[in-house]
């Protein structure tokens, strides 16, 4: 069997390490911290935690995790169903066909990286939300998510990679 | 040996394809429903919603206390002057208050000579509010109380400050709350002083604009706007906002409530109608209640 198991269940329990992190950090993203900025500034920690284990650790963030973990922030969220899902779905194509260039880089250009996947991102979900709602919905929010999640993605890396280096 | 590996990549290159195609229509379809379909997604979401509550109310003490340390810690360098000041304030708040309650005797001895009803809206119930969401698309809180409390959809939603929101997903535990400021919210208001009507429509900013004021409509900065009960899903009389701005046709309004800092939040029971007014249904004839 050429291979044989490669993915999150040849680790055994740890091997769900990335899922359960994202899932966890999807429930973060709803804590009400005591600002009204962190409504809408709160940085996309799933997005980080996707873009960082598929950097990573590819096979233990499938498609179907991608997909079940978008659906469910989409759900506690509140923004219309798909949203995040897709979102999730193109961290995983893009990663997975830009990986060959970036792979064994320093940390400064998987942030650069990362900062691009992300803009262009949001700016397809702004662009499907005001579909959904019918008109062009002011994009400084969206922009400002954008501006936090990226800033956000060095420390919240950090913390993720000392976690890889501890159970995986 | 090398054939065999170069195949087994591109295998697996085209199932990593597949499965992506396969989720994302997946994708689509949910985007469809939720545009083209019947409720079922907000259904959903109020059932989502009740899954992760114990999870927020969990999380939920230990944020709140390093909060309240913050806050105390922030504060004890002005707690003198902040001492003085609520000093002054009482001292102005008890004469606010004589006067409230003479005014109060006063209009209920007006309402029962001109028999006006009742005006008090009672709360269904207070909750605590366990998660914000809608990222930079929505405003809305998650509040732990749903339909177990008898909450409903579309019930004004109010904290001590003024109005907060409305009720629009409702779960068993939890309810989502819109908030006033939210882009889809829409609030008919009139203003305090002058009593012109105007909407207050949200932006996804923490400031609303008011429009659909009257051409001739005056308005200062620093008035105050409240719900004209218009359209029937706010009782009329509740403190909304507050004028910041008047520039360039612009008028720009602060919520009252602390949208920034929601804590506990009182759900009204509100009716456009009093109960008296509505036809009575068979079971209310049989119970002698009206529904």
């Amino acid at each position: 069997m050429a291979g044989g198991r490669t993915g999150a269940g040849a680790l055994g329990i740890a091997g769900f390490l990335p899922i359960g992190v994202s899932f966890l950090l999807a429930m973060i993203m709803l804590l009400p911290l005591g600002s009204g900025v962190a409504g809408y500034a709160m940085p996309h920690l799933v997005m980080i935690s996707c873009f960082y284990w598929l950097s990573s650790r590819p096979l233990l963030m499938p498609y179907g995790a991608c997909f079940l973990l978008g659906l469910f922030l989409d759900l506690w969220v509140g923004v219309p169903l798909g949203i995040n899902v897709t979102m999730l779905l193109l961290t995983r194509l893009f990663v997975l066909s830009q990986l060959k260039h970036y792979r064994g880089k320093n940390r400064g250009v998987h942030w650069v990286v990362f900062t691009l996947m992300a803009f262009s991102l949001l700016a397809l979900s702004w662009a499907i939300m005001s579909v959904v709602e019918g008109r062009m919905l002011p994009v400084n929010t969206v922009f400002f998510q954008w501006l936090v999640t990226s800033f956000f993605y060095a420390p919240v890396a950090f913390v993720l990679g000392r976690l890889r280096r501890l159970m995986l | 040996m090398q054939t065999t590996g170069q195949s087994t990549r591109l295998r697996r290159a085209g199932r990593g394809r597949d499965a992506f195609w396969l989720y994302m229509s997946l994708a689509l379809a949910l985007l469809a429903l939720e545009i083209f379909g019947p409720g079922f997604p907000r259904q959903l979401r109020g059932y989502a919603n009740d899954a992760v509550a114990p999870v927020l109310t969990v999380f939920k003490g230990p944020i709140s206390a390093v909060q309240s340390g913050m806050e105390r810690f922030a504060g004890v360098s002005d707690i003198y002057l902040e001492n003085q000041t609520l000093r002054d304030e009482n001292g102005k708040l008890r004469q606010w208050r004589e006067a409230a309650q003479r005014l109060i005797q006063e209009n209920e001895q007006l309402r029962q000579i001109l028999k006006v009803p009742q005006r008090e809206v009672p709360p269904v119930a207070t909750a605590h509010v366990i998660g914000f969401g809608g990222g930079a698309f929505e405003r809305s809180v998650l509040i732990n109380a749903g339909s177990g409390d008898n909450v409903a959809p579309n019930l004004p939603v109010v904290d001590e400050l003024g109005l907060v929101g409305r009720t629009i997903e409702v779960g068993y535990w939890t309810t989502r709350v819109l908030l006033i400021t939210d882009l889809n919210s829409r609030v008919p208001v009139r203003l305090e002083r002058t009593s012109d009507v105007a909407i207050a429509v949200g932006l996804n900013e923490p400031y609303m604009h008011l429009r659909f004021l009257a051409a001739n409509g005056d308005v200062q900065v620093g008035d105050r706007i409240i719900t004209s009960g218009h359209g029937g899903l706010f009782p009329p009389g509740v403190p909304v906002g507050q004028i910041i701005s008047t520039d360039d046709d612009v008028i720009s309004v602060r919520p009252l409530s602390a949208l920034d800092a929601l804590d506990f939040v009182r759900v009204m029971d509100y009716q456009p109608l009093p109960p008296d007014v509505k036809q009575p249904t068979a079971e209310a004839d049989a119970t002698g209640r009206p529904q």
